[in-house]
């Protein structure tokens, strides 16, 4: 069923799968699951679970509560407080309601101020700066598989496992022969693989021969 | 002794009235024995070190004051406004689909998305809902970003500039009122009641001045809780109650056929000398409750 159609609907199902590539807040895909709830549907993802996946300090808050390793944050809003607490280099993810196109990497102090510039959007908001200490690696998560080693596909099944966003992007960070979870994004339509569609279209299927609504 | 943090922004400063308020807050924690410290946001850091989160600052799931009220309820603290609150308050749509879920008489709203708006879905629209129509963006505060719409020209220009943020957006029927009834409630409790004054010649309680970037606000008229209409306070309770047992301002139209719901607002204003005059007991109250 496509979103349009379902958001017109009220018809009650006891659970709905809604595939979307980019779940964010006031997006068509987030009023899908919205809708799904209120009609008493047990939905994949919840609504509160996509604001929180795409709002990097409380997804790294709850991944670190349910044991996924995770990287060290503050959430800030100068250049002074994050010098004063972390050494460049500085990984920054906005916390603002308009970027969600991965993140900045600061080396020094001009190149801090010139992200928080962008990211704040002119310090109107925070960002979540993190210690910046190894290797990023930022794959395709579709249904918490990924194609990347053990390590990363552990931390894309956890993912997946505590905030169920069907499809986004994570990044992780590599310090030490060590995995932390950095960030969460959605994925652009065109950055999908045909091997990330292979895996949708099984679990589609998947779903489907068990009787599930599907809206996407 | 509880520790109270009071997460805020500068603004919340600005203007006077506000002020006193956020001060007479802390004079009511203080005279209950608690600590209550205003947080920043390079405070937020420091969240783990208080008991309970009381946020004044603009809620939004896309604000940092989000990211607060999540942190806090993370970690276990009493927080108002609650994330699950925000969530609901902050969209409209949300709001409105709960409303029709569960019965509560609100002004009539269709939702429209961008596909909707072809001649004959605007046509079924206004002959549903009358002309002119209200336009609201899902994230509306403070009387921002609802405007009316009363041929499909201005219907198309206005929606599309909100369908820029958000996919769906709420459509109402023009119920035009002298007042609004503002409800305030602490779970499950009035608190405050207040009708706030539509401006001579505009139709709602702020309204923007044409040309320039400030706004002109109606009169607010507080009366006691108790002299307040029962139905009115049995209506913004119910409403409520389908949110959660946070700090709410209801806003109520009085038409002919009754009540009807405008919005639930999680973060209501609370200003000194305006929504307290009759309820000089309301900040206490808050106390109570973030510390209970």
């Amino acid at each position: 069923m496509k979103p349009e159609e379902f958001l017109k609907s009220s018809i009650t199902e006891d659970f709905t799968l809604n595939i979307n590539n980019d779940y964010r807040y006031l997006k068509t895909a987030y009023y899908v699951s919205i809708h799904a709830e209120t009609l008493g549907s047990t939905v994949i993802p919840r609504g509160e679970d996509i604001i929180a996946a795409y709002r990097t300090p409380i997804m790294l808050l709850k991944a670190s509560k349910a044991g996924i390793p995770a990287i060290s944050y503050i959430v800030a809003s100068s250049v002074k407080q994050i010098m004063s607490e972390i050494d460049f280099p500085v990984l920054l993810f906005a916390v603002n309601p308009f970027s969600y196109d991965g993140y900045k990497t600061a080396k020094n102090r001009s190149g801090l101020y010139r992200a928080l510039k962008s990211l704040e959007m002119n310090y109107k908001f925070t960002v979540c700066a993190q210690p910046l200490r190894g290797e990023m690696i930022s794959t395709n998560c579709i249904f918490g598989k990924c194609d990347q080693d053990n390590q990363v596909k552990r931390i894309a099944e956890q993912v997946y496992e505590l905030f169920k966003i069907p499809i986004c992007k994570i990044h992780v960070q590599r310090v030490k022969d060590v995995d932390y979870l950095c960030g969460l994004q959605p994925l652009k339509k065109q950055e999908l693989s045909p091997r990330d569609l292979e895996i949708i279209s099984d679990e589609v299927s998947r779903m489907s021969s068990q009787g599930e609504r599907l809206v996407g | 002794m509880a520790r109270i943090a009071c997460f805020v922004e500068k603004y919340n400063f600005s203007d006077p009235r506000e002020d006193r308020a956020l001060r007479n807050f802390k004079a009511a924690a203080h005279s209950l024995g608690h600590q209550f410290d205003f947080m920043f946001r390079e405070h937020i850091p420091q969240i783990p070190k208080y008991d309970a989160v009381f946020i004044r600052a603009t809620t939004d799931p896309l604000y940092t004051a989000y990211v607060v009220s999540k942190t806090a309820s993370e970690l276990g603290l009493n927080v108002v406004d609650d994330p699950r609150s925000i969530q609901i308050c902050g969209n409209k749509v949300h709001q409105y689909e709960l409303f029709k879920k569960h019965g509560i008489p609100h002004i009539p709203t269709a939702f429209v998305t961008n596909q909707d708006l072809h001649h004959r879905k605007l046509i079924q629209i206004f002959r549903e809902l009358g002309k002119p129509v209200v336009i609201k963006a899902p994230y509306t505060s403070f009387s921002r970003y609802v405007e009316k719409a009363a041929c499909e020209t201005s219907f198309r220009e206005v929606a599309r500039r909100f369908l820029k943020k958000s996919d769906i957006l709420a459509v109402q029927q023009f119920m035009p009122t002298a007042f609004d009834w503002r409800v305030g409630v602490l779970n499950g409790e009035i608190l405050y009641v207040c009708k706030y004054m539509i401006p001579k010649g505009r139709w709602k309680h702020g309204a923007k001045r044409r040309g320039k970037p400030t706004f002109v606000w109606g009169r607010t008229v507080a009366l006691k809780k108790q002299n307040a209409p029962l139905t009115l306070r049995e209506i913004a309770l119910r409403t409520c109650s389908i949110i959660g047992n946070g700090l709410y301002g209801v806003d109520i139209k009085e038409v002919s056929s009754g009540y009807v719901v405008v919005e639930v607002n999680d973060n209501p204003s609370i200003y000194a000398g305006y929504e307290d005059l009759r309820n000089q007991d309301l900040y206490q109250k808050v106390i109570h409750h973030l510390v209970d």
